[in-house]
């Protein structure tokens, strides 16, 4: 009896060491080799990232830097379980969610030589949240509103730094992790990111030839023995949309960017090269619609509501994304993202029911506002005189004929969108928004917040601003999802910014391409520092 | 002859004064300008900041001022910093100039060494079957819009063989016969087009003068045919063709903005249309005096060339 | 430059010489120059699909219909669709409206500007034509697409824009072309002799001289016309030309056509088929035009 109970043991012993020993992968990770990364135009203001908003600037420059924490690049969920820590070690909250204090890494070096302490950190996220005390300001910042209700940065010590902040707000943590969330030097002058990159990242930037490519070497201190395993990148300009994908078909590209790849494009690609390997993945990107709510006839919640109603969610994503989106509300919908309505909650908005009903009651809504065949709507949708924008706005116009609104395309140039959507000189537009992290305070306080320069819509809603501040405090998850959902909810009644759907990617690259895993946000992958090549 | 330069030049100088404010009080008039493309790389825009990048950038001054200070700073050779790079403008614009140049060239070479013969052989068999295919072959090119042929040529080559150009620009020193072939197609694409306009001045010309009493004189005196076209009408014909040599050099640039584009290569063409875009002002300007001056110079060039090369032309009284 | 005087062998008008009947001229034409009849037949195609585009479409050329993403050309769909589904028919058709309208606005708006200056300029010489020249210079020192471009930035995009974009760049052209018979002309025998007798010259230019370069100016606009087509399909391509939802050729061979183009080819060949057709068309009918109205013009 003795003797089987003490082979078993040793057996399931051995069994667990044979487990353990072996990779969790099928493949090791080798070192060297070169990869050609897709640029979809030239990076907007260098390496700048604090200066931006768009993935141009960001993409490329993730390998250059490091964030205190990030989402774990080697897997595809962005939750909190999935943090790991790049130049902090350990964090924790204290005081009630009301500090967050951060244990940095010892030993880790600037690509220029100097050491990284605290003082990067602090010198940072002053700048970012425009502290009286700043250092250094930035000419542009776009995420000031993330850090406004951070009191107070110290670093008391080279390697801790401690987040004081005015109120408790747990949903902090994740947006340190998002790719626009690098870390800054303190000895560098922030302007200087707009032409060169000194950072902690597994890459040193070697060369950016304007307008042709931006190319990477290997980084021999970086602070993560054996990586990264590659040599050298190249990100390669293409603005050419049809070059683009045919330099990718042709192997000239091993990594596709972000964001680009619609499904029509991949089916033509993987039909091509059946080797490729196709990940469709959220994007944190989506459709919606902005209506100036402070000028007629979308001031009246029932005309806004009956656009709402006339766009079908599921016709738009077949006609307009062949099938490569998905409906949700205002935050990116499960199992995409962790905030996202229940599927009862979603079918009963606006655009979800059935064809004909959606659009009687669009028609019904109109007619109570004063508005029938016999006295159409005219109005003037303004988009950007980009393809993405042109194309989801022509769909639209289509659906709001169709139920007594005629809306006449206005396309506006890059330069103008910005200031025109600001200054409410529109009626109506076809947008679409991409979210830095999938948490609600970095949605919320951007786009639907009183007086928040990117709520184009001008939308303020009492009740709302009180249940952004609520959600933002509570404490409990299952409550504070509650609160999001109700938030969801609510938003989608005012119809001040209907969602319409939020788009896929089908993140392409060519199958000796290991480890690179891309996210459900195109914003927060591509460190590059756990990707290799297999040849 | 002397003189005649001098006057030339002069002319000149005050055509690329005039070409200045035209450019420069176009570009005011677009509406947007650096700071709202900064501000839209953003994602939003605040008076207060604005101002600030407005002042650092030297626009809030009046207009006036800022043309008379990029005159100054064009007399001194300082051709200013690009709003978009943060970096001084001729650093930027000078390693485009050599991939330009040489898609220019080459392109020129195309067409001439198309045209020309084409337009030979259509004037010699003038009203034939063959004059006519020839005539319509060469016409098609000036007809397609050359974004399209590239465009074409790209995708197909993808979809027949799996390859395509390098998309990277590959420096000749780096790799001469990757650059060549690199080089090889948009330069008959472009020169495809040019060679029209070339072709039929070549076949207009020549049928003019072989209608001149000299060339019947000397087939008279029993010259063979062939030796009389060769020696005598196409030496007559030279001239107008090198006039139009010179004009469709200018509006190859036209043509060189798109195949940059769908061919990826890092040339002026492309840049200059990026920079508009950009509203990046120091940039568009320059390149575009630039442009202007080779062409200017070109046109000089070519007239000096048509006087040397007929003696009946005289110039200076 | 060759100093023979334009225009010498056509008939002066002012003589009253009685002409041959239209339809024999129109006859006498089409067998002389089967080339320029063949362009004459290809404008007169595009015109009438203009004008009947209503008639001659098949869909809405602005419906998007999901279900017919990308057809293959067949019944429903003569020419295919696009990635909304929109009939490539239909859009091929009515972007000939598109087209025709803007190319022949610009260049008649461009010509009859440059060719009134070009008159005026060569007609009263001296330091007027002068000036008026360095000016032109100017405005044609700079490439058309160029020129055309920043101009569509500064106006933005829209059809009356553009149309004053591209027809911009046509003003010097055609006072070039319009002042150099002015000059030729001026120095003729009946204009000397209308002087002698003693007319205004405001009558002599507009009467006499006027008509006269009523043949290079044919021959320009032709020239110009298809010209101004491709500069309008190049601008719409990079995204600076007509706006939504006007189809226009030129834009429907930008992005998406590129991107789909391996899948669904006919969204790249149709379009760029019928830009081609129509400059061709124009360009056929003005070489031939120009033979005929005026042979000692080959060369310029």
């Amino acid at each position: 009896m003795r003797r089987s109970r003490i082979v078993a043991a040793a057996l399931s012993a051995l069994a667990l060491l044979a487990v353990a020993a072996s990779p969790s992968s099928a493949e090791t990770p080798k070192s060297g080799g070169h990869l050609n990364l897709m640029q979809r135009e030239d990076l907007s203001q260098g390496f700048a990232v604090h200066e931006t908003s768009t993935i141009a600037t960001s993409f490329p420059s993730l390998p250059c830097f490091n964030n205190l924490i990030v989402f774990d690049q080697t897997k595809r969920a962005e939750t909190v379980e999935n943090l790991v820590g790049e130049l902090a070690e350990k964090w924790s909250w204290q005081d009630n969610y009301r500090n967050l204090v951060f244990f940095l890494r010892k030993n880790v070096k600037w690509h220029d030589g100097q050491p990284f302490t605290s003082k990067d950190v602090k010198f940072t996220f002053d700048m970012l949240r425009e502290a009286p005390d700043a250092p250094a300001k930035l000419r542009i910042n776009p995420r000031k509103d993330w850090y406004t209700n951070v009191e107070a940065i110290e670093a008391a010590d080279p390697y801790t730094v401690v987040f004081r902040l005015k109120r408790p707000q747990p949903g902090l943590l994740v947006m340190l992790a998002s790719g626009y969330t690098p870390i800054y030097a303190a000895h560098v002058n922030p302007a200087a990111y707009r032409t060169g990159c000194i950072g902690t990242g597994p890459f040193k930037m070697k060369e950016w030839r304007k307008g042709e490519f931006v190319d990477y070497v290997k980084n021999p201190d970086y602070f993560m023995k054996g990586r990264p395993y590659l040599d050298s990148l190249r990100y390669v300009v293409i603005k050419e949309r049809g070059t683009r994908t045919a330099a990718l078909q042709a192997g000239q590209l091993d990594v596709s960017f972000p964001g680009e790849t619609t499904k029509t494009a991949a089916e033509q690609l993987k039909k091509a090269v059946p080797g490729l390997v196709i990940t469709p993945v959220a994007q944190a990107v989506s459709d919606n619609i902005i209506m100036n709510t402070k000028k007629p006839p979308f001031d009246n919640l029932k005309v806004r509501l009956a656009v709402s109603y006339a766009i079908d969610r599921k016709a738009l994503i077949s006609a307009v994304h062949q099938g490569g989106a998905v409906p949700g509300a205002s935050q990116q919908p499960k199992p995409y993202g962790v905030w996202g309505l229940l599927d009862k909650d979603l079918i009963a908005l606006p655009g979800y029911g059935k064809v004909e009903d959606m659009k009687a009651q669009a028609r019904k809504l109109l007619a109570e506002a004063g508005i029938t065949p016999q006295h159409p709507l005219k109005v003037e949708m303004s988009t950007r005189a980009i393809a993405m924008y042109v194309d989801l706005a022509s769909f639209v116009i289509n659906e709001l004929k169709q139920v007594g609104i005629e809306a006449s395309l206005k396309q506006v140039e890059t330069a103008q969108w910005h200031p025109m959507a600001t200054r409410g000189e529109y009626q109506i537009g076809a947008n679409l928004t991409g979210l830095g992290v999938d948490e609600p305070d970095a949605n919320y306080y951007e786009n639907y917040a009183c007086g928040s320069p990117r709520n184009y819509s001008q939308y303020c809603s009492e009740e709302v601003m009180k249940l952004i501040e609520q959600q933002s405090q509570e404490l409990n998850p299952q409550k504070r999802l509650a609160l999001v959902s109700t938030l969801q909810k609510k938003v989608e009644a005012d119809a001040a910014r209907p969602l319409l759907d939020w788009r896929l990617d089908y993140f392409t690259v060519w199958p000796h391409v290991k480890g690179m895993v891309p996210h459900d946000n195109i914003y927060n992958f591509g460190r590059m520092a756990d990707v290799w090549r297999d040849k | 002859m002397k003189t005649y330069i001098a006057q030339r030049l002069g002319i000149g100088l005050l055509t690329l004064l005039g070409m200045s404010i035209v450019i420069f009080g176009m570009l005011r008039l677009a509406p947007g300008d650096i700071v709202d493309i900064l501000f839209s790389t953003g994602g939003y825009v605040n008076p207060v900041e604005r101002l600030a990048i407005e002042k650092e950038l030297g626009l809030d001054r009046p207009v006036w001022v800022q043309y008379v200070e990029w005159m100054r700073q064009i007399l001194t050779g300082d051709l200013g910093k690009s709003y978009r790079y943060d970096l001084p403008a001729w650093e930027i614009i000078r390693p485009l100039i050599p991939v330009t140049l040489e898609l220019a060239i080459l392109s020129l070479i195309v067409s001439v060494a198309l045209g020309v013969p084409l337009g030979v052989i259509s004037a010699v068999r003038q009203d034939t079957p063959l004059d006519y295919v020839l005539r319509v072959f060469s016409l098609a090119g000036l007809s397609m819009p050359s974004f399209w042929l590239g465009m074409v040529i790209i995708l197909g080559l993808v979809a027949w063989i799996g390859w395509i150009p390098p998309v990277t620009y590959v420096r000749p020193s780096e790799n001469f016969w990757l650059h060549a072939v690199q080089f090889a197609l948009p330069s008959l694409a472009v020169g495809y087009r040019s060679s029209a306009l070339i072709m039929r001045i070549t076949r207009s010309s020549l049928l003019e003068v072989m209608r001149e009493d000299y060339i019947r004189t000397a087939r008279a005196k029993g010259q063979s045919g062939s030796v009389v076209i060769w020696r005598h009408a196409l030496q007559n014909a030279i001239l107008p063709v090198v006039t139009v040599i010179g004009i469709e050099f200018a509006f190859l640039i036209g043509g060189l903005v798109v195949t940059e584009t769908v061919f990826n290569l890092p040339g002026l063409a492309r840049f200059l249309v990026e920079a508009i875009l950009w509203r990046d002002y120091p940039i568009v300007q320059n390149l575009v005096m630039f442009i202007a001056i080779v062409v200017i110079v070109s046109n000089l060039v070519v007239d000096m060339l048509y006087g040397f090369l007929d003696p009946r032309v005289r110039y200076g009284h | 430059m060759a100093t023979r005087p334009l225009g010498v062998e056509a008939a002066p008008v002012s003589l009253g010489l009685r002409r041959p009947g239209a339809w024999t001229v129109l006859a006498r034409f089409c067998r002389k120059k089967p080339l320029g009849a063949i362009g004459g037949v290809l404008m007169v195609v595009m015109f009438l699909t203009a004008v009947f585009a209503n008639q001659l479409a098949t869909h809405d050329p602005i419906a998007t219909d999901a279900g017919q993403s990308l057809a293959r050309p067949g019944p429903d769909h003569w020419l295919g669709s696009d990635h909304l589904g929109r009939d490539i028919y239909s859009r091929v058709v009515h972007g000939a409206r598109v087209s025709l309208v803007v190319g022949l606005a610009s260049t008649l708006l461009g010509s009859v500007f440059g060719g009134i200056i070009g008159l005026l300029s060569g007609y009263v010489g001296g330091k007027t034509d002068l000036i008026t020249q360095r000016v032109m210079d100017i405005l044609q020192g700079l490439p058309l697409l160029v020129l055309a471009l920043v101009m569509s930035a500064a106006l933005g995009p829209s059809i009356p824009n553009v149309v004053l974009a591209i027809s911009i760049p046509i003003i010097p052209r055609a006072a070039r072309v319009i002042r150099a018979s002015v000059l030729s002309i001026r120095e003729m025998q009946y204009v000397e002799a209308a002087r002698a007798v003693g007319l205004r010259h405001v009558r002599i230019a507009f009467r006499h001289v006027l008509p006269n370069t009523m043949g290079p100016f044919i021959v320009l606009c032709t020239a110009q016309l298809g010209s101004a087509i491709l500069v309008e399909a190049a601008l719409s391509f990079l995204g600076l030309g007509v706006p939504e939802p006007y189809p226009s050729w030129g834009r429907m061979l930008s992005v998406s056509a590129a991107e789909y183009a391996q899948k669904a080819p006919w969204l790249v060949l149709f379009p760029g088929l019928a830009i081609s057709l129509a400059v061709f068309g124009s360009n056929l009918l003005g070489d031939a035009l120009r033979d005929t109205l005026d042979p000692r013009l080959r060369g310029a």
